[in-house]
């Protein structure tokens, strides 16, 4: 159980570190980090400079460095709301949910995705589904864990200034390949 | 494996949602999950697809691109899927160029601005997000701080061009800013002011044929245009006329892909389009195949032209200034006497030159005196605005707030009588030039619809003019190179995104967008950004916009209609243009009852009117601009943008992946030069550094680059260009000349 409550709360503190929209929020997602992680992140000293790396990399208004879409990595050619979007909304939509951004933001946007993640992981560690867990090991075996160490790699390529931003891309992947690698715990 | 993932996720779906999961979720105990997540609880309405698949919606392409494409757009599950011409459309017939089909990709690049973003020190690339309701505040702040300090808005400008032609975006923007008071305007035109000019000497107006008649010309002449890059729809109706026998000449410096498809190519010295035409047209009266009955009838001033020729201009002249034979200058005169009809289809690259004026009115008169003006598969095709007689909602309708303060035309404002206020008027073509000396000082720029650092000339100096201002705002779909300068970005929502109306300045077809998905991200359409901000003025300060508060796209799109485009267009209401395109209902043939609207009412060769504006009456040549650098640059459009739009998308960039200059293998060679080399074209004003290719394309004279603006990469040909500005354009564009940006001059040398 506490397994699942560490990872639960490593999913949150990413999906809220990937979707931040200024230099507070990330702090704050970094600081929502369980104290094992939390004690390995670099140093940051001034939050506005890693808003505007962060910004560089997911946000824009530049051309983005790594965006944080499925869409991108899983196209046959790099853009957003392609199918690898409408695989996620309809994967939200089988569990009864739904994005609040509506088509504002597509619906594979990272954040989305970890969110989606942690609710499936929390459901199947009190619940056993079979339908869900098959749906969980496809979602993270074949979408996730296939375009976020891209993604990851794409972060690392481009080397941000503030390690911060290194450190979270590499976290979401560990992230993602230890629930893959888990795949019979629930 | 992306079968397979498609298949297994189908059948788990399917098995979820009989379970419903926020049920199994509810019942384990685990619904704290969804508290404080992003994703919410929704009843599970089945596969969000479009029944029956993919749903059409009527589009337009609102670049400021001849073709102006009626096109059907495909929207399946909320997303744009593909596109294409709408067959109701006689022009577009069912095609689209190579940038129309790659729209899918503009909406859906990961590149596009996406949220409101504050940049934090100019051009440091710093950048804040921040919400729509504190850029909208620091944008308002920032006019009344204006308003208070000046005393008056003449401080704040709008640079709004061509970048998006729906016809709301033709009108809100500048509504805005009369609503908020006097403000300063950029205007004229980077395109076709001289050669419109000129039209309107020699006709009254500027009006063309439709260009689908040109199928039913016995001979064309395509002088400096290349519709097989820049009206690929057109092109269908000049092979046509080929099929029924019509000879087609192309006039060009450059072997363009278009001379490459016609039956003879002419390649006169740069900017010697004007002698050629003289030449044509002394030749034609030494034959005696003047069309005398046609200029009796129709036009004013023929006898004073023919004594201009006979006195200053033989062929052998024009062969000298030209370049080209006297042999063949005459064979084509002759040729093009004979043929009936011909027609002669006058490009925007001819003009763009200081004798360019002349040189278009040159080409009329040729045309005009082989009574090819007003015959069906004739005419001197330029461009037509007989379309787009909207309303121009609500800037035709604004009026800035009481006691506005404005700028004072001395010319306007006679003694003794109530000041008269104005907006203040720049020309674009020399904006840096326009912004250093302007008093008051411009303080707050607007830019929409346009990039002006990848399109106006003087670039250098345009840097350091924007680095002076106290905010720019950019509201535009890609970071240009103009946004890397701005204070504030808005993200503003693609033709796709919005409801519009469209028209072209060549064809005659009127097209509806439908508005199809919703906008991506945080884009907003200027409609809505332009009521923001009189909203946030208002509630700030009562009564300092008059702009609308309320307004949605839809609304302000259906306001933009009138009887005038009801009654030409053969339409009720606008929900009529929901069954498609519809073509204006007048005769395809302009000028063919033989009235103008000159002052003479006839076609004027002799032309008070321009020699009131300080050109000669008759169409005289001038030579051109004396070199000041060893070779002529040539900025011309590029097959796969559209001016600095298109360039930067990743299909494009497979075709044209990098900028280059080509240069004439003989100049290469004495500059050491071979392609793929990289070299420096430079002058005066400012260099770049680029790839070259060498090519026997391009003359001896020549280097020749593309204009554009290619993702990550600094080239930029408005680096070497200066603000030269043509002989006409004050006529038609509020004093602005036109832009003299094809007779400009640099060298060249190895990296």
């Amino acid at each position: 159980m506490q397994e699942s409550q560490h990872e639960a709360q490593t999913l949150a503190s990413l999906r809220d570190f990937f979707i931040a929209q200024d230099g507070a929020e990330l702090e704050a997602a970094v600081g929502r980090l369980p104290e094992d992680l939390k004690s390995a992140v670099p140093a940051v000293p001034d939050w506005d400079a890693a808003e505007f790396d962060f910004n560089r990399f997911f946000v824009g208004p530049r051309i983005l460095a790594a965006p944080p879409y499925a869409s991108v990595y899983l196209s046959p050619e790099p853009q957003v709301m392609g199918e690898a979007a409408l695989e996620a909304r309809r994967i939200y939509a089988a569990l009864g949910l739904q994005s609040p951004f509506d088509a504002r933001l597509p619906d594979d946007h990272l954040s989305l995705e970890l969110d989606a993640l942690r609710i499936m992981q929390g459901g199947l560690s009190h619940t056993p589904s079979e339908p869900l867990k098959e749906l969980r090991d496809c979602f993270v075996h074949e979408h996730l864990n296939v375009w976020v160490p891209l993604f990851a790699r794409r972060v690392r390529m481009v080397a941000p200034e503030h390690t911060i931003i290194r450190f979270m891309a590499d976290a979401v992947e560990r992230c993602v390949e230890s629930v893959a690698e888990s795949k019979g715990r629930f | 494996m992306e079968k397979e993932r498609k298949s297994m996720n189908s059948s788990l779906l399917s098995e979820m949602s009989r379970r419903s999961f926020v049920k199994l979720l509810t019942a384990g105990g685990a619904a704290a999950m969804l508290h404080g997540g992003l994703l919410t609880p929704k009843a599970f309405a089945g596969p969000a697809k479009t029944a029956g698949g993919c749903k059409a919606f009527h589009s337009a392409c609102q670049r400021n691109c001849y073709d102006t494409c009626a096109m059907l757009s495909y929207v399946d599950d909320g997303v744009l899927k593909y596109v294409e011409g709408d067959k109701q459309s006689t022009f577009t017939n069912g095609g689209l160029c190579v940038k129309g089909y790659s729209y899918p990709r503009r909406v859906y690049s990961p590149d596009r601005i996406k949220y409101p973003m504050k940049q934090i020190g100019r051009g440091t690339g710093n950048w804040k997000r921040i919400s729509w309701e504190e850029a909208i505040d620091s944008i308002c702040d920032k006019i009344l701080s204006i308003k208070k300090e000046d005393g008056h808005l003449l401080g704040l400008a709008l640079d709004k061009n061509s970048g998006s032609e729906g016809i709301t975006n033709c009108a809100v923007i500048q509504g805005l800013f009369t609503g908020l008071g006097y403000t300063t305007r950029f205007e004229g035109s980077n395109c076709w002011p001289a050669g419109y000019d000129a039209q309107y000497f020699d006709f009254g107006d500027m009006v063309c044929n439709d260009p689908e008649d040109l199928a039913n010309a016995g001979y064309i002449i395509l002088w400096g245009v290349n519709p097989a890059w820049t009206s690929i729809h057109t092109m269908k109706f000049i092979y046509a006329a080929k099929e029924r026998g019509a000879k087609v000449v192309c006039i060009d410096p450059v072997l363009t892909q278009t001379a490459a498809k016609c039956d003879e190519y002419l390649a006169p010295k740069m900017g010697t389009d004007g002698a050629l035409a003289l030449g044509m047209a002394r030749h034609i009266l030494d034959l005696g195949l003047a069309d005398r009955g046609w200029v009796a009838d129709n036009a004013l001033g023929f006898p004073e032209f023919e004594q201009y020729l006979r006195e200053k201009v033989t062929v052998q002249w024009a062969a000298e200034e030209t370049g080209i034979p006297a042999e063949t200058i005459a064979r084509i005169a002759e040729e093009f006497a004979k043929a009936k009809p011909a027609t002669a289809w006058i490009g925007y690259g001819l003009q763009r030159h200081t004798n360019g004026g002349r040189a278009v009115r040159s080409i009329d008169a040729l045309v005009a005196m082989t009574g090819n003006v007003g015959k069906k598969g004739g005419g001197a095709r330029y461009g037509q605005e007989f379309t787009w007689d909207f309303e121009y909602w609500p800037k035709s309708k604004m009026s800035p707030p009481a006691g506005s303060i404005g700028f004072v035309n001395p010319a306007k404002q006679k003694p003794g009588e109530p000041t008269v206020y104005s907006n203040r008027s720049l020309n674009r073509n020399q904006a840096a030039r326009e912004m250093r000396k302007a008093d008051p000082k411009i303080r707050m720029l607007w830019v929409s619809c346009s990039n002006p650092m990848s399109q106006y000339p003087n670039r250098n100096e345009m840097e350091k003019m924007y680095r002076g201002l106290d905010m720019l705002v950019v509201v535009d779909q890609f970071f240009t190179q103009t946004a890397e300068l701005a204070d504030i970005v808005l993200p503003t929502t693609t033709q796709f995104e919005e409801w519009q109306v469209n028209v072209s300045y060549w064809h005659y077809w009127l097209a509806i967008n439908e508005q199809c998905i919703e906008p991506l991200f945080e884009a907003k359409p200027n409609t809505v950004i332009s009521a923001l901000v009189s909203k946030r003025m208002n509630e700030l300060s009562p009564g300092s916009c008059t702009y609308q508060q309320d307004l949605t796209p839809k609304e302000c799109m259906i306001r933009n209609f009138n009887d005038t485009i009801h009654k030409l267009n053969g339409i009720s209401s606008w929900e009529d243009l929901l069954k498609g395109p519809v073509k204006a209902k007048r005769n395809p043939v302009s000028w063919a009852e033989g009235k103008f609207k000159t002052p003479s009412g006839k076609y004027e060769f002799l032309s008070a009117k321009a020699a009131e504006y300080g050109h000669p009456a008759l169409p005289e040549y001038h030579s051109r601009r004396p070199n000041h650098d060893k070779f002529v640059i040539l900025t011309p459009h590029t097959k796969f943008g559209l001016h600095s739009q298109f360039i930067n998308l990743d299909w494009m960039r497979d075709f044209n992946p990098e900028p280059c200059v080509y240069i004439n293998p003989n100049s290469a060679r004495s500059k050491n030069i071979v392609s793929g080399d990289m070299v420096r074209v430079y002058n005066k004003f400012g260099e770049v550094a680029v790839k070259a290719q060498v090519t026997d394309n391009v003359p001896e004279d020549t280097l020749l680059m593309y204009e554009a603006w290619f993702k990550n990469d600094k080239f930029n040909v408005q680096n070497v260009l200066d603000d030269a500005v043509a002989d006409m354009g004050a006529y038609q564009f509020g004093g602005h000349r036109g832009p003299a940006i094809q007779e400009q001059f640099a060298n060249v040398e190895k990296m």
